[in-house]
């Protein structure tokens, strides 16, 4: 259960005491080679993917995420390294020998065969008999709540039908994995969120592992019990949701991830509870962490962690001073975004639970306000 | 109101073409068929159903085995042309309008050179045939020229590139993931092929079909340039009596005889397919 | 200085427009027939005087003619414009007769324009047909000394246009023999060879009826000119065991030489000044032979439409064409017989003053009997069986059975 950026061949799984992954790369690289240039896909992964966890592969186009969910469908063949499926090497086994499933981003359905005879595609190729099959996709259909659509053809269905299609076609053989490709990039936005939550819910009904490919930060963070955030080719993070979201390891991660304010400073001096950090504009936060003096640092702050006041707040909390310089009010929240002397803009989110008018009149544009959050709720990224 | 006929008149021209180029001389052309008469007297509506008598009777044999001959061109294309379209639209890669280009370059040329320099190229003592014999893989009195063989392969030679390109066409089109999709779902490669892209592109097939086997079946060139005797399709029958007798009404009811089999043919054809299926996966 | 072999021996282009041209006649007849009706075929005739009453030069004229048939550099046209001040508008649209007339009928029908002022056509069952129907203008010999002068005999008295009062030939040619000894090991003589079981597969006849069933009666001793019904099926019983005994390879509208060179056939029925030519051009040693039984002498023949824009232009063409050192240089390009007999002597004149391999030529061609029969040679030469028009499908039927099986 580990996942580096480090040179693939220094790095070993770890000894792991649970169950055979359903799913481990080792040391996977992908290199396509063209006549005249060659790009690296993946430069280098080592991830174990455990039996029945929804597993989320992040990052923004052409970070390899989907290259790597090809490798493990059996699409894209490893330039290096070893897929192993429940332990055995799959690496050189074709698509067809492989008890991994697959829903594509554009469905990929058959246009000329129904609803019930895609869903039932997989199960006549492996001879899975005739009864057992209609039963089967009788039930599937049922899943996905599409029992009355049997004999339309996917042309007569509508978008989020025929993802509810996909998903059953490759669920109904009960895979070992299923890997989906950015499987609602496609719908719009309401129905993203309905499905997300059908989806977690078929996750949990069907207890098979499912490997989520997506650049979507928010659909990943809601579904997931872990992800991987890749970029350029390599894993940056890998984690639960919440650990990603609340502990970035990489600034890359950070940025990536939600919306996150950075602080740069010097380390100026130590203290009882940490380290005091002259910041560029001048002004003096703590982080709990101890650091030597004169340590280059990057603070990173969530914008909900942030408290705005007029007064000046608690001496123990890390706090700055600054200038409202544009609000944002969203009904539930207001979007605050406060400059520092040096045209540092930090963003703050408040939750609208107090009374409008006085927050407003505290916090209009041009007033001056204090900036305050804990310790423990601010990170040192590596620089 | 104005707004609902709109429509309608936009598609003024096209009726008055339609009306002009085929109501108009299919109609002269039924009347025609039906008159009795000569060159020199001229020809008066009788309604003489004894021409289309005349025509099944006499040239039932040349009828079918113009049907023959289109048939196996037809087939030939299918078997040459859908690897091709299926190789260009799959792995032709950035090239593909190049390689199109190349199955089109022939059709260049005109009809008749092409056909005429096949008469050069499967001559006895030609490039092929002559090469084959002085190695003696053939006998030395082995002919193709003034052959059914010679007029069926110019038939599928000339008329390649029409089943190539609607197969080419539904291919292209056709999401290639559904490949991937039945491979995905345990489906070898002939599996995928025969349950997956064949039926997709059987549409292709079917319009490549039909534009392979109406123009062959009422081709009349390949048989007199590559054909010998007892080669006569029956293109060349209605060529002669239009043009040497001047029998204006056989050849009109030979005309009309040719026709109604292609379209029994055509329509069986497209029950045999399922032309409803085949339209639903054309729409999309 | 004729000998052009590039630009002479561009035969497959010839056969290339003849069959393009028959689908474009088809289509347009057909679009014409069925549009306009078909019952009022005929036109009334016109008499001579009338015709030409109030008939103008223009200028210029439009000349439908077979390709090949004047050289390259239209040079006794030129002469023509240079002597006479009119234009001509030379066009290589007659591919194959049957075509061509079958493209003309339907317009000259309507009594429209047909795009030509002057045209050639074979005799034979278009031509016969032409005149029936009035669709051919009277010639005013008062006009045309030249031709009256020095038009050939045996031109004189001929069955297809009797008084040549429609037509003036433009060259005949002999249907003969030609066979290539390098694969036939013996002389041909007769219409019998074609029939030898030894030439099986081997073995090019006509598909044209009028030519095909013309050998088919020599071979049973029939005169074509007076052959009936009778006969002519007796000539195509024949001709079809000729066919079912799979002697012939193939029946050929005009593209014999091709294959006659190439050695799928090894003889076959055959055109004289092709086969003159061919050999001109290309090298070879192929023979023409008029066989025992007799062979067919055809005309093609310069006629006026009725609806032509430039008679009295096109009828000075015609007359200037019979100038016999006119006539000469036109024969020595087509090398097919000139309806002047006078030409003959100029060529002779000519081949003493010339030196070298011209001189070769010239005599050659003055000495040929393929183009400048004998009387004796005369004597084997039959016209096509004549039929009245409307009734052409009795025969043609016939051997229509034997070539297009």
């Amino acid at each position: 259960m580990t996942a580096t950026t480090e040179a693939p061949a220094t790095t070993v799984a770890e000894p792991s005491t649970a169950a055979v992954p359903a799913i481990s790369l080792t040391g996977v690289t992908k290199t396509f080679q063209s006549s005249r240039e060659s790009f690296t896909a993946v430069g280098g992964l080592d991830l174990d993917i455990e039996s029945g966890e929804f597993f989320s592969l992040l990052g923004p186009s052409g970070c390899g995420k989907t290259t790597t969910m090809r490798m493990i469908a059996g699409f894209e063949e490893p330039t290096t390294g070893v897929v192993r499926l429940d332990g055995t090497d799959v690496t050189d086994v074709a698509p067809n020998h492989r008890d991994v499933n697959m829903v594509f981003q554009s469905y990929a359905l058959f246009p000329h065969l129904s609803v019930a005879d895609n869903v039932a595609f997989g199960l006549k190729r492996k001879r899975v008999g005739k009864a057992e099959t209609d039963r089967r996709v009788a039930e599937m259909l049922e899943l996905v709540e599409l029992g009355g659509q049997a004999k339309r053809k996917p042309s007569q269905l509508s978008g989020g039908q025929r993802q509810r299609v996909a998903l059953a076609r490759a669920l109904v053989n009960q895979p070992r994995a299923l890997l989906l490709d950015e499987p609602l990039a496609a719908l719009d936005l309401k129905l993203r969120q309905a499905m997300q939550m059908e989806l977690k819910r078929i996750q949990r009904d069907v207890g098979i592992t499912f490997v989520y490919v997506t650049h979507d930060q928010g659909e990943a963070l809601t579904m997931s019990d872990r992800i991987a955030v890749m970029n350029e080719g390599y894993v940056e993070q890998l984690g639960t949701p919440a650990e990603i979201y609340e502990h970035p390891a990489t600034r890359f991660v950070a940025e990536f991830i939600g919306t996150s304010n950075l602080l740069t400073g010097t380390a100026a001096a130590t203290t009882s509870d940490g380290t005091d950090v002259r910041l560029d504009c001048g002004q003096h936060v703590l982080v709990a962490e101890r650091l030597s003096e004169g340590t280059q640092v990057d603070i990173t702050v969530r914008p909900e962690k942030i408290q705005l006041s007029t007064e000046p707040p608690d001496a123990s909390l890390s706090r700055v001073r600054g200038t409202v310089a544009d609000t944002v009010y969203l009904g539930s929240s207001t979007h605050y975004t406060v400059r520092l002397d040096d045209d540092t803009e930090i963003v703050v989110f408040q939750q609208n639970d107090r009374d409008l008018s006085a927050a407003d009149a505290v916090a209009g544009r041009g007033s001056d306000v204090w900036l305050s959050w804990r310790l423990s709720h601010s990170y040192l990224l590596p620089s | 109101m104005r707004r609902k006929l709109t429509p309608y008149l936009l598609a003024l021209p096209g009726w008055a073409w339609l009306a002009m180029f085929f109501v108009v001389p299919i109609a002269g052309m039924v009347s025609l068929s039906l008159t009795s008469g000569n060159v020199i007297t001229g020809f008066y509506q009788t309604f003489n159903v004894g021409n289309y008598l005349d025509a099944i009777t006499l040239y039932s044999e040349q009828l079918v085995r113009s049907l023959l001959y289109g048939l196996g061109a037809t087939l030939i294309c299918i078997v040459i042309g859908y690897p091709a379209a299926y190789w260009i639209a799959f792995h032709g890669g950035k090239h593909k309008s190049t390689y199109l280009l190349l199955i089109l370059l022939p059709f260049f040329v005109s009809f008749v050179l092409r056909t005429i320099s096949w008469k050069f190229t499967l001559s006895d003592n030609g490039v092929v045939l002559g090469t084959l014999k002085s190695i003696g893989l053939l006998p030395a009195d082995f002919a193709v020229l003034n052959t059914a063989p010679a007029v069926v392969l110019g038939l599928a030679y000339n008329f390649l590139p029409f089943m190539v390109l609607p197969i080419y066409a539904v291919l292209e089109r056709m999401d290639h993931r559904v490949v991937e999709a039945a491979h995905d779902l345990y489906a070898s490669k002939l599996q995928a092929f025969l349950r997956v892209v064949l039926p997709i592109s059987l549409p292709g097939v079917f319009a490549g079909g039909l534009m392979t086997f109406i123009p062959t079946t009422a081709d009349y060139v390949n048989a007199s340039v590559l054909g010998g005797p007892g080669n006569t399709m029956i293109g060349s029958i209605v060529q002669t009596q239009y043009l040497v007798n001047n029998d204006y009404p056989i050849a009109a009811a030979i005309t009309f005889v040719l026709m109604g089999v292609l379209l029994i043919g055509i329509f069986s054809y497209a029950r045999a397919l399922g032309t409803e299926r085949v339209m639903e996966v054309q729409a999309k | 200085m004729h000998k052009n072999p590039l630009l002479r021996g561009m035969t497959q282009a010839r056969y290339g427009r003849r069959d393009m041209l028959k689908f474009s006649a088809m289509a347009a007849a057909g679009y014409g027939l069925a549009a306009c009706g078909v019952s009022g075929q005929k036109q009334k005739a016109v008499a001579e005087e009338d015709f030409w009453q109030g008939k103008k030069e223009t200028g210029s004229l439009t000349f439908a003619n077979w390709p090949l048939y004047i050289d390259p550099k239209r040079t006794q046209l030129k002469q023509f414009t240079k002597a006479t001040g009119i234009s001509v508008d030379y066009r290589e649209d007659v591919q194959d007769i049957a075509a061509f007339a079958g493209k003309l009928q339907p317009q000259l029908a309507n009594g429209d324009y047909t795009g030509y002022d002057l045209i050639v056509l074979t005799n034979g069952l278009e031509l016969a047909r032409f005149l029936a129907l009035g669709y051919l203008a009277p010639l005013d010999h008062e006009q045309m000394p030249n031709f009256t002068k020095n038009l050939g005999q045996s031109y004189r008295d001929n069955s297809y246009d009797p008084g040549n009062k429609h037509t003036a030939p433009y060259a005949s040619g002999i249907t003969g023999i030609a066979y290539n000894p390098k694969y036939v090991d013996r002389e041909i003589t007769s219409i019998a060879d074609l029939w030898d079981p030894k030439f099986k597969g081997k073995v090019g006849m006509m598909s044209d009826p009028q030519e095909i069933a013309n050998f088919g009666l020599l071979l049973n001793g029939v005169e074509p000119a007076e052959s009936t019904k009778k006969d002519w099926q007796a000539a195509a019983d024949k001709l079809m065991k000729q066919r079912d005994d799979g002697i012939v390879r193939s029946y050929y509208a005009q593209d014999f030489v091709q294959p006659l060179t190439n050695g799928d056939v090894w003889l076959t029925m055959a055109w004289s000044g092709d086969i003159y030519q061919q050999n001109a051009e290309a090298g070879t040693d192929l023979k023409f032979v008029v066989p025992e039984e007799g062979a067919t002498i055809w005309t093609d023949l310069m006629c006026i439409p009725t609806t032509s824009k430039a008679a009295v232009d096109s009828l000075k063409l015609i007359d200037f064409l019979y100038r016999p050192e006119i006539a000469a240089g036109l024969t020595e390009y087509i090398t097919y017989i000139p309806p002047v007999p006078k030409a003959q002597d100029i060529l002779r004149a000519q081949a003493q003053q010339a030196s070298g391999a011209e001189r070769k030529d010239l005599e050659q061609l003055v000495e040929s009997p393929l183009v400048f029969p004998t009387d004796e040679d005369y004597s084997r030469l039959h016209n096509y069986v004549s039929i009245e028009p409307g009734k052409e499908n009795s025969f043609t039927s016939v051997f229509h059975a034997v070539t297009q099986a």
